[in-house]
């Protein structure tokens, strides 16, 4: 009884062995590759017209194939599956029989370029899941890139000149966005730029997991990241103070550009990137490049929630009235420290003092032509406790008691020291226009001339 | 296929050990077989010997060219197109083209104009590739692919 029961276990477990290895072996012989080598060989006979054609396609061999780039140090695989792209025979065909749209492969013959080098995805792979990487269960570095991003992969050799030339409105439009929309304002690129976001240098080629997915809509990619940050980056990253929000549009373009930020150069001889003239950017230009992302037009001065501050209206009449080139120049250099505006001199954001001139004067190109009269301020004679007394009725319900702005703009901090006694003199007694800043002076809340230089001693003392 | 009819010396316990263990042979010989599949490579990290060399119409009667970087002479007359390999069948230097034929600058061999050795060390003529019509009507040259001398290709 017992040798019956052993050998009816040997047996079972023979034959669960048995069908194990035959599985394996059948998956071994039938990758999903053959499948559409076959099917490939078979539409390619159909589609053949001459007898040279058909005797091709009849002796065309199932088999893996691989493109070996030791330049680009890249094996694809593509065309396992893939098979006709460079056949024009298979024009017709859908997808993945299909010859290879357009007339890049001519320029960019499959054996010198292989085919990640553009479409990313993984070359090496020899099933469309794991070749393609989609799907939030493979999480490979590089998923293959949508074809409404593919013009990031031209950057890679073409410099933007040529590609405008050649019909890449894609990414032409997307750098347009980014410097249009001040996303250097505060992300830095090639060394100049804000910092209250992430440096964008090499962007394009990080890998997934860069990105926190958490909030990602559909498909769980470095595209998908973007896109949804770009229409709303709050969705994407609760914590984010950005404040530009694009259409969606907008935001496809804008993707194409970022992806097309990698750290990845080609070698030389792939490269067709010609010295490109720097030209010089104006006032308005370098104004739409760092400031527009937090003072738009500079018209109004509204309190942002994200920011937790209000950005001040910098071409707002009113201001420029009483702050001289000066002195505005000084803001833009050394920035305000405890508000989001940074320093922009060479050794912090990158922007030389030429740029920066340019700058200055085109925001000072709102300031009208009347200047108001100059007033004698000595504030020698200031009183810093009545001053304070003062201020803690007056100013600091907006100010804050320390200075550390709320409402109103932080008064704590250089610049602020430095500024011009005129300047803060004049902006107390006249208030500033389409702000919620009232005129404090005789003809509006009352206070007298000493009064506001107690104050204004006060305010230097923080 | 028990122990029915007169073979009556294979138990039915005997019929269960026994196709246990052939079961269990079969699927080791099975795993043996495929772990001796993977000795050899489908593929291999490396350049494809293959390669595109242009459109036929590039390449009218007459025309002599020299690919350096593929290591390969094409040549094109109106009997047809053939393509010799530069490689010198001595040390594998390169040779380079004279009035008579080719030479290579190594140790002087020397062969005729379609690559037969006529002096110095080579031991064998400069081999011919195959030259094919790719789909896309690109001239494919496959340089591990030798062919008789004198092979033309006819476009």
């Amino acid at each position: 009884m017992q040798s019956r029961f052993y050998a009816s276990l040997l047996l079972i477990s023979a034959l669960i062995l048995l069908a194990f290895v035959s599985y394996a072996g059948l998956r071994e012989l039938n990758p999903e590759w053959k499948t559409y080598q076959k099917e490939y060989k078979r539409l390619f006979f159909n589609n053949a017209v001459t007898p040279d054609m058909k005797k091709k396609a009849a002796e065309y061999t199932v088999g893996i194939r691989q493109i070996y780039i030791k330049d680009l140090n890249r094996v694809d695989r593509c065309d396992n599956c893939h098979v006709g792209v460079e056949n024009p025979l298979m024009a017709k065909e859908k997808v993945p029989y299909r010859q290879h749209s357009g007339t890049y492969l001519k320029d960019h013959p499959v054996t010198k370029f292989g085919c990640t080098i553009c479409h990313l995805g993984q070359g090496n792979a020899t099933n469309k899941k794991e070749a393609h990487a989609e799907g939030h269960d493979t999480y490979w570095d590089y998923p293959i890139l949508p074809l409404k991003h593919i013009q990031s992969s031209c950057t890679q050799c073409h410099n933007m000149d040529f590609l405008s030339k050649h019909g890449a409105d894609v990414i032409i439009e997307g750098e347009k966005l980014f410097n249009e929309k001040g996303c250097k304002g505060c992300h830095k690129l090639s060394g100049n730029g804000g910092v209250l976001g992430k440096a964008l240098d090499g962007v394009g080629s990080q890998p997934i997991h860069y990105f926190p997915m958490r909030y990602v809509e559909g498909e769980r990619t470095q595209p998908s990241w973007l896109k949804q940050h770009f229409e709303d980056p709050r969705k994407v990253v609760p914590e984010s103070v950005m404040k530009v929000k694009l259409t969606p549009e907008e935001a496809d373009k804008l993707t194409t550009y970022i992806l097309s930020i990698r750290t990845y150069d080609p070698p030389k001889i792939y490269r067709r990137i010609n010295e490109e003239p720097i030209v010089a950017k104006d006032g308005h230009a370098l104004y739409n490049m760092y400031c527009v992302a937090c003072h738009e037009d500079g018209k109004l001065s509204a309190f942002d929630e994200n920011l937790k501050g209000t950005i001040p209206a910098i071409e707002n009449p009113a201001f420029l009235m009483n702050a001289d080139d000066r002195f505005i120049e000084m803001v833009v250099k050394e920035g305000r420290k405890g508000t989001p505006m940074t320093s922009w001199q060479l050794s912090s954001a990158g922007l030389t003092d030429e740029e920066i001139k340019k700058i200055v004067s085109y925001v000072a190109l709102q300031r009208g032509h009347e200047s108001s009269k100059p007033v004698s301020v000595n504030l020698k004679t200031g009183d810093k406790d009545a001053g304070k007394e003062i201020f803690n009725v007056r100013c600091a319900l907006c100010h804050g008691e320390k200075g550390q702005g709320g409402l109103g703009l932080n008064l704590a901090n250089q610049i602020i020291k430095k500024a011009d006694d005129q300047y803060l003199f004049k902006t107390i007694r006249d208030g500033r226009a389409t702000t919620p800043m009232p005129p404090f002076g005789s003809t509006g809340l009352g206070l007298t001339d000493q009064q506001i230089v107690n104050v204004i001693s006060y305010i230097k003392a923080f | 296929m028990s122990s029915t009819g007169e073979k009556t010396e294979i138990g039915r316990r005997d019929f269960l050990g026994v196709s246990a263990i052939v079961a269990g042979a079969i699927a080791m010989l099975s795993v043996v077989a495929g772990a001796l599949r993977l000795t050899k490579s489908n593929v291999y990290y490396e350049q494809s010997q293959k390669f595109k060399i242009g459109r036929p119409e590039n390449f009218p009667a007459g025309t002599k060219v020299k690919l350096d970087e593929k290591k390969v002479f094409i040549f094109s007359e109106n009997s047809g197109l053939y393509a010799i390999s530069s490689i010198c069948t001595h040390l594998g230097c390169i040779v380079s083209q004279t009035d008579s034929g080719f030479l290579c600058p190594c140790h002087g061999s020397r062969y005729d104009g379609i690559g037969n050795v006529v002096g110095g060390p080579a031991p064998r003529a400069l081999p011919w590739l195959e030259i094919s019509l790719h789909e896309d009507g690109n001239l494919v040259v496959d340089a591990s692919k030798e062919v008789k001398s004198g092979t033309m290709f006819l476009i």
